[in-house]
């Protein structure tokens, strides 16, 4: 159990060291969209638009809640957007209105 | 993933069985909201799958096997990783910086990023899951010993365990020893007995006998 003085001096990511749950050797390959979202932020990253430390820190700013409860490319594309908004590329409204667009789009793919 | 084939019988390639998530849904709005507003440019997702797909650790094998033929290459590739790569034609398109550590009879070595993922994705391609989950990097600082054990790999207690935590400028690729009985092996052969995980640091580099020289 975390206690309010180990959040003070622990970012969530930081956790050398820390208590864990028992070691199991997982993989799996990843799924198209994660693979994308890999790439999305090497792009970025030539780009100069988000760097590998700037996505290690927006995703550390979810904060331990949402960081337990993402997966691993949940929590990145969810920091690009922030981040994204924090620079002024995107505004969320626009985002929100592109999303629905999105949806909308693979929906009538799947019944066509 | 799934494997229910028989309910429908539309194209799998356009028409994916599920519903995308909430976050592929975001992952493709933002792409296409940068590529409308040409921050990034029109097939450069794609170019970077390809990259990214064309590195494995096969790449990274390939290194460990010239630098167990050729001593010169070896000095080189400790005293500064990222240009021996580079003069195999590895380019390091991430902008990191790679720092090869070797291992003796007396220090052994294993790579964690205790932050996040930081991995030598260059010359290995990306991490497998257990490498970004927090039990290993919790454990990895704290009791490598242990922590190796549970790979098969008993370190005896005279060998140093040296841990390097990697950063996002900064990654590391273990050079493990060359198994004996190797002393006729080509570079090929060499290769082969180099699995991603003995470059990681938790097991040791394939003996012959189950490492199938070809």
């Amino acid at each position: 159990m975390m206690h309010s003085q180990d959040n003070l001096t622990r970012l969530p990511n930081d956790i050398g060291g820390a208590e864990s749950e028992h070691f199991e050797r997982v993989d799996r390959a990843l799924e198209p969209w994660e693979k994308r979202c890999h790439a999305l932020a090497d792009v970025l990253d030539y780009h100069k638009i988000i760097n590998t430390e700037e996505k290690r820190r927006g995703t550390e700013a979810l904060g331990s809640e949402l960081i337990a409860e993402l997966s691993y490319y949940e929590r990145w594309v969810a920091a690009f957007a922030n981040i994204l908004f924090t620079k002024g590329i995107l505004v969320p409204s626009e985002l929100a209105i592109k999303m629905s667009e999105v949806e909308a789009r693979f929906a009538a793919e799947r019944t066509s | 993933m799934s494997t229910e084939h028989t309910h429908h019988d539309h194209s799998p390639i356009t028409a994916p069985e599920n519903p995308p998530s909430y976050y592929e849904i975001m992952e493709t709005a933002i792409r296409e909201l940068l590529l409308e507003k040409k921050l990034i440019g029109a097939g450069e997702i794609r170019r970077q799958i390809e990259l990214l797909d064309s590195r494995t650790p096969a790449v990274g094998a390939k290194i460990v096997a010239r630098a167990w033929l050729d001593s010169d290459f070896r000095k080189r590739l400790l005293a500064d990783g990222t240009s021996a790569c580079e003069e195999m034609g590895i380019t390091f398109y991430d902008s990191t910086q790679l720092i090869v550590v070797e291992n003796t009879d007396t220090v052994h070595n294993l790579l964690v990023c205790t932050l996040c993922s930081c991995y030598p994705r260059p010359v290995l391609g990306l991490p497998p899951d257990w490498y970004k989950l927090k039990p290993y990097r919790s454990r990895a600082v704290k009791e490598p010993r242990a922590l190796l054990a549970e790979f098969g790999t008993i370190i005896p207690e005279n060998v140093e365990i040296h841990v390097s935590d990697s950063t996002a400028m900064v990654r590391y690729l273990v050079l493990p020893q060359r198994p004996r009985g190797t002393d006729n092996f080509n570079e090929e052969q060499l290769a082969a007995l180099v699995t991603r995980d003995s470059m990681i640091g938790v097991v040791r580099a394939n003996q012959p006998s189950n490492g199938e020289p070809q």
